[in-house]
């Protein structure tokens, strides 16, 4: 008789599954260890800290401990051998879906979470998304000097206007997406992602390949790429660029075509601190926290109202600002995480060839 | 058996002695003993066990595995590019290895240095610092341009070569120190013999001197070998997507599908893949005579 849970214990216990050997099983007493969330490190986890974390930690008299970076493996580790470690974890949003199917998370409290005032497409059964960032076109400003940028994804498959080595992510998803508006499909009949899209998006790509130099598979890798003119032009995370730009390095990016995702929220099952991890959650969409994100300027609001604060020049730049979302597609990651684990096989073989 | 049939039997004392020697190896031999079955043994059971608990039948991970074209191409890839590493880093290190042997004083401790240091330095920032130097506008670039080498940028990164160049920068030392070992323990009389019977220095080197170190050549070749089996950093970020290795892949499946049957049945056939090569290793040489005992 294999206990199912025993076996997930040892293998946890083997580095193999990301879990440092000493880590065991540490029994989940809530009276050991303070609230902890965990986000993916980086510009990121600053702007949660400083945006949600601080602020509630302050007003409410708990103590939050922030960790990063965030290893699906290690939720779903944790939530099996019922030795929670992280009460709050801010994960990509095709985990909604992949940590739903997998059973590892709680449901969402919306008694506790009150989201009546956030877009339908910003609050989900298992996960609510807090910050918004786009995949855009960026692109080194050298190369494409101002009044001759690259204007979308259109331009990007463009190699004889807009020449120059290119980068792409190295998943299915975003270059998905990407393709399909390159090969002039509209922004709303990107999803459903039925075969045949998904098809015509791989051949599209198939067609670029020779000109793409490297599939970068960590988001610091697009910007450093595009500053010392690696490549050209590349799919890049928005908060990346902003920073690279902040820092003076000659790297731009547009929004138009920008693919919005959002980082959502979502909680591990079995957390000794559910009730306060939801208060967080439902901290983090209010108008105060959310207003907090625009000067941060590295990931916008998933509030419209929010962004509606900013000034031009941070608008610019931000997902949710009414000026952007009439040219971007909303990322459907519900959509995404039936593509990605339906065509995974077959990307890796055309990755091979 | 019929000698030790008509051997008398042993004295008390020494048979004590000889119990009390049993007890005291015993003794020393236990902890790594525990340390091994707790930390080593019983995982690796408890990981063949996951890999045989898919929710859809216990050898589901490995059928899907075997019937995966991508798995057999990623495996056949990593098989050929730690063959191919081997064999550069084994001709690399075995006139490395000898200089080390001839130079003295100063000089062989720069020599040793220069073989050690890397070997201390981490992994991760050496992997770095080839992309740094390989970048299209890196300096191993702008150099072959000043020279005339080439007219326009090479593109040396994210690629075969890259990925070549760091694991064998990576994987070297692992080479040179058992060849050294094993030159060390040559007696240079032999040497000296076969050149007093006539023989030319290229029949001595190759007659005597390279079979007497060929155990050392064949286990610093089997460390590099299996080190590189397993390879994960250097391949994921010096090479491109027609680079995943075995490890990369085991990572996916751990860290992104989370399917860990899977992930744990690649792992047990690249387990039997190493062992197969120990065991192929040990029928050539006593790869414990060079690497662990004596």
């Amino acid at each position: 008789m294999i206990h199912r849970r025993n076996v997930l214990k040892s293998a946890a216990a083997l580095g193999i599954l990301g879990v440092a050997p000493g880590g065991l099983v540490r029994s989940a007493g809530a009276q050991n260890r303070p609230f902890t969330f965990c986000s993916w490190g980086g510009s990121l986890s600053e702007t949660e800290k400083k945006a949600f974390m601080d602020p509630f930690s302050e007003a409410n008299a708990v103590e939050i401990l922030n960790v990063s970076p965030i290893s699906y493996a290690k939720v779903k580790a944790m939530v099996e051998a019922k030795a929670v470690e992280w009460d709050l974890v801010d994960v990509g949003g095709q985990f909604i879906y992949q940590g739903r199917d997998a059973g590892v998370l709680e449901p969402i409290d919306y008694s506790i979470v009150k989201a009546d005032h956030l877009e339908p497409y910003w609050k989900t059964e298992y996960g609510v998304y807090t910050s918004t960032g786009a995949s855009v076109l960026a692109f080194n400003t050298q190369a494409f000097p101002e009044g001759k940028e690259p204007q979308g994804w259109a331009d990007f498959w463009n190699v004889k206007d807009f020449p120059g080595a290119r980068s792409l992510y190295g998943r299915l998803y975003y270059n998905y997406e990407a393709a399909l508006r390159a090969a002039g499909v509209a922004a709303n009949e990107i999803y459903p992602a039925t075969d045949e899209k998904v098809k015509m998006a791989m051949a599209k790509i198939a067609e670029l390949k020779p000109n793409i130099t490297v599939w970068w598979t960590s988001g610091a890798q697009a910007p450093q790429l595009l500053s010392t003119g690696e490549v050209t032009m590349a799919l890049a995370w928005s908060g990346r660029i902003n920073d690279a730009m902040r820092e003076g390095s000659p790297v731009s990016m547009t929004f138009r075509d920008a693919i919005a995702w959002g980082n959502a929220f979502v909680v591990p099952k079995g957390t000794p601190y559910r009730e306060l991890a939801m208060q967080v959650i439902g901290y983090a969409i209010t108008q105060e926290a959310q207003e907090r994100l625009v000067p941060i300027g590295t990931y916008g609001p998933v509030l419209g109202t929010a962004a509606a604060t900013a000034s031009p020049e941070q608008a610019k730049f931000m997902v949710t600002h009414p000026d952007n979302t009439k040219v971007e597609v909303i990322f459907n990651d519900e959509e995404v995480a039936k593509y990605w684990s339906k065509w995974e096989e077959e990307w890796q073989k055309f990755m091979l060839s | 058996m019929i000698l030790a049939g008509t051997a008398s039997p042993p004295p008390a004392a020494a048979r004590s002695q000889r119990a009390a020697r049993a007890v005291m190896t015993a003794a020393l031999l236990l902890p790594a003993t525990l340390f091994l079955a707790g930390w080593f043994l019983w995982p690796l059971g408890q990981l063949l066990v996951l890999s045989l608990s898919s929710p859809e039948g216990p050898t589901a991970a490995y059928r899907a595995l075997a019937e995966s074209e991508v798995f057999r191409s990623v495996f056949v890839n990593t098989l050929l590019l730690a063959v191919v590493v081997t064999v550069i880093c084994t001709l690399l290190a075995y006139p490395a290895a000898w200089l080390l042997t001839r130079v003295r004083g100063f000089w062989f401790s720069v020599a040793l240095y220069c073989v050690l240091l890397p070997f201390w330095i981490s992994i991760l920032v050496r992997t770095f610092s080839w992309m740094l130097l390989l970048e299209r506008n890196g300096p191993v670039n702008n150099l072959l341009m000043a020279v005339g080498a080439t007219h326009q940028p090479l593109r040396l990164l994210f690629n075969q070569f890259s990925v070549h160049v760091g694991m064998v920068h990576v994987l070297l030392p692992y080479a040179i120190l058992p060849i050294y070992a094993s030159m060390l323990k040559v007696d240079r009389r032999l040497l000296l013999a076969s050149d007093g019977l006539g023989a030319s220095s290229r029949t001595t080197f190759l007659r005597v001197f390279l079979p007497l170190t060929m155990p050392g050549v064949m286990a610093g070749a089997a460390f590099v070998f299996l080190l590189a089996l397993g390879f994960f950093i250097t391949p994921a970020l010096l090479g491109g997507p027609q680079n995943l290795t075995a490890a990369m892949l085991i990572d996916s499946f751990v860290n992104e599908r989370l399917v860990w049957p899977m992930a744990a049945a690649a792992s047990f056939i690249l387990l039997l893949m190493v062992l197969a090569v120990l065991l192929l290793t040990s029928r050539f040489v006593a790869i414990g005579s060079v690497m662990v005992m004596k």
